[in-house]
């Protein structure tokens, strides 16, 4: 017995050795005639457009990249094991609503100084609320490439057909609450008579980022200004969940979300308008026979505000001086490249680049970046991801009627609330 | 020091030996045991992955757990999934092979045909799932819909909501995973009923026994250690389901098909808390532990009749 006791733990010594061969280790190589590697999540054809900037910047500088793109599925999970345990890229992208998360755990390098020396660089081009984003504790953690605000896709032949037009004959979207809920009654038809809308006005699609439009727009929130209390549960955000549902079930103009995919709907034209985000500009571009224009989101509440989405730039903690300035330097060719990039399906966030004629003429982009002041995004504490399948949950039981929009919220808010006690 | 006091040809026996299984054991104890054992640890820790500091905590991320309802609600989720797969999907596979067991022709085609589904992945499985459980697009509700027609039901069809309600969803997860294992409990099963010899059938027969009495008091008796391992390892593998509800809804709508693999999955790969994470995998491991040792008192039981 004694034996096989010792042989097991020697076994075990040698297996910790071997799992230890793959833990930390120093990563960052100084060498500064390496490639940057530069890590992302663009599978859709925004790959392509980043590879070409990046392909220039490889040209004009002579500093090699190497760009890797790992879906967004399985991405967070590859960045965080590669932060922890090592091998971490030289500059990589994290959305806005998970700087926190990470940034908790220090493991960003803050850009203020690189910010400070590179005298060509104006942050005041930046708009304030987005740059904003990028920061943890007073530093500058990320450098915001884009933003990805919501907005209105309407179907521009449906609109037509109803006359929703204005003095000129083109299409009018909705802008107040009561424009919508016309516009959306009009745009409902029961073509066979069966009782059930063969079209309808108005479908939701990303139940989580329409739901942050409506409360934001109402003045609620899903935490306390200091990020303590959940916050989901007060009556803005209840009024804004009920209009939501009202929607549904009152006046009748969009689709319970339930077994009904929202967005094919609107882009085979069996639903005229959507909220959604920039990023599906590419899905409703390939769809063949589809006439569509973008408008800022309607106004449903006394506030006006959008969801919103960021791609920050982000370097990791260690990362070697001489390396940190060449991968400034590619940060800061990417930003002054924003514009290439809002081809792709994106909105800028330099003021100077928003005003250019050639940004003008990204229609639907040019809409949506309309709304870029107010546009808010997913409450900045490190336990937002944590957080963010009860409210989920919750609006989904909401929108299916499963319960009152008080209940779900009620139940959404004692949960998180217990995550936010959680040390 | 006894061991090094073997005679030599001994020691040289032992070490063949160890030799011979160390390729297999080195594996098994670094992806096994050293795993296992560092999971216990990390389940005392609060361990975020990307924390420097992982300070131990002791027992209280099992503390936690007793008063986390979605935890609760996981292992409810997940017995309600094992209700609706074991009993049910064994009826199936037993069906299944009573059906085959009675010497038709073309019996390799239909074996083939029955199990094929079983040498697919879940994520497979799943894909062409949530194709037919599409509430709008749906073969399912296709079928049903001609079906309405057919017999001139009254009203207009409303289609199943599968995956969509809370009510249908885990049940939907329940039909997809009979049908994805029936095939392989069906071979066990019929196995066993090969094995049962031809003369107490026929010995009944000469009593007079009915087709049921004859199924009642002689298949299902000398069946039951194929039933026990086959109830058993379902049960077992039924209270793992992962793949089904991570694929195909998430854990929705509203919790009704988390279930507690899902929530460790989620805790550690969405939220890097590894230490939560572990703790549900231990109470999982225990729970798993006690049908084990059930499943050993019943199948010895068997033995001393």
């Amino acid at each position: 017995m004694s034996r096989l006791c010792r042989l097991l733990g020697l076994m075990m010594v040698a297996g910790a050795l071997l799992l230890a061969g793959c833990s930390p280790r120093s990563n960052l190589r100084s060498d500064p005639n390496a490639e940057i590697r530069f890590w992302n999540g663009f599978t859709g054809p925004d790959g392509a457009t980043m590879e070409k900037i990046v392909k220039q910047f490889e040209r004009e500088t002579g500093i090699r990249v190497k760009m890797q793109i790992i879906p967004w599925g399985t991405y967070y999970d590859k960045l965080v094991l590669s932060l922890a345990y090592g091998d971490a890229p030289d500059v990589f992208i994290c959305h806005a609503n998970r700087i926190a998360e990470f940034a908790r755990y220090g493991v960003f390098r803050p850009l203020d100084d690189l910010i400070a020396a590179d005298r060509g660089f104006r942050v005041d081009d930046i708009l304030p609320n987005i740059w904003q984003a990028g920061q943890y504790d007073g530093k500058q953690v990320g450098l915001p490439l884009d933003c990805h605000p919501q907005g209105l896709y309407y179907n521009l032949k449906l609109f037509r057909e109803a006359g929703i037009v204005d003095a000129q004959g083109n299409p009018k979207p909705p802008e107040t609450w009561d424009e919508f809920l016309e516009t959306a009654r009009k745009l409902t038809v029961d073509k066979d008579g069966d009782g059930r809308p063969d079209q309808w006005g108005f479908a939701f699609t990303w139940l989580r980022t329409n739901w942050i439009t409506f409360i934001s727009q109402h003045g609620g929130s899903i935490l306390s200004e200091d990020l303590r209390r959940a916050a989901l549960n007060q009556p803005p955000a209840v009024r804004a969940t009920q209009q939501m549902c009202d929607i549904i079930f009152q006046h009748r103009v969009a689709p319970k979300p339930e077994g009904f995919d929202s967005w094919m709907g609107f882009r085979q034209g069996r639903v005229a308008m959507a909220i959604e985000g920039i990023y599906m500009l590419s899905s409703v571009e390939e769809q063949k026979g589809l006439e569509y224009a973008g408008a800022p989101v309607p106004s449903f509440g006394p506030k006006r505000a959008v969801w919103g989405g960021s791609h920050m730039l982000c370097m990791p903690k260690g990362i070697s001086p001489q390396r940190a300035e060449q991968v400034w330097r590619f940060i800061r060719y990417l930003s002054d490249h924003s514009l290439d990039w809002a081809e792709g399906g994106q909105v800028p966030v330099r003021r100077s680049l928003l005003n250019e004629p050639r940004f003008r003429r990204m229609r639907v982009q040019h809409a949506f970046a309309k709304q870029l002041p107010y546009v808010v995004f997913e409450p900045a504490s490190h336990k937002s991801t944590e957080i963010m399948p009860f409210y989920d949950a919750a609006i989904e039981a909401a929108l299916l009627g499963i319960r009152t929009p008080q209940d779900a919220l009620n139940e959404a808010a004692r949960r998180i609330q217990q995550v936010l006690d959680r040390p | 020091m006894k061991a090094l006091s073997l005679p030599a040809q001994k020691r040289h026996e032992a070490l063949v030996g160890y030799l011979f299984i160390a390729p297999y054991l080195v594996l098994f104890v670094a992806f096994v045991l050293v795993p296992v054992v560092w999971g216990y640890f990390i389940s005392l820790h609060n361990w975020h992955v990307l924390g420097d500091q992982k300070p131990f905590v002791g027992f209280a991320n099992y503390r936690a757990l007793l008063r986390d309802d979605l935890f609760g609600i996981a292992l409810l989720n997940t017995g309600y999934f094992a209700l609706l797969t074991v009993i049910p999907g064994n009826v199936v596979s037993l069906l299944l092979a009573l059906g085959l067991n009675a010497r038709i022709r073309a019996e390799n085609v239909y074996k083939a045909v029955f199990y094929l589904p079983v040498i697919l992945s879940v994520a497979v499985v799943a894909i062409i799932w949530r194709w037919m459980y599409s509430t709008e697009f749906g073969l399912l509700n296709y079928y049903l819909k001609l079906l309405w027609q057919m017999f001139n039901l009254p009203g207009e069809f409303q289609p199943v909501p599968w995956l969509n309600s809370p009510q249908s969803a885990m049940p939907s997860l329940a039909l997809m995973s009979i049908w994805w294992g029936a095939g392989g409990n069906m071979l066990i099963y019929l196995a066993g009923l090969r094995g049962i010899p031809e003369e107490y059938y026929e010995a009944a027969r000469i009593d007079g026994a009915s087709t049921w009495g004859r199924f009642w008091h002689i298949t299902l008796p000398l069946l039951r250690p194929s039933l026990l391992f086959c109830l058993v390892m379902s049960l077992i593998g039924s209270s793992q389901v992962f793949g089904q509800s991570y694929i195909l809804t998430g854990g929705g709508p509203h919790y009704s098909t988390l279930t507690v693999v899902l929530y460790m999955y989620q805790t550690g790969f969405s939220l890097y808390r590894m230490g939560y994470a572990c703790a549900v995998a231990y109470v999982m491991f225990v729970i798993v532990l006690g049908f084990t040792l059930l499943q050993f008192r019943l199948l010895s039981a068997r033995g001393e009749e």
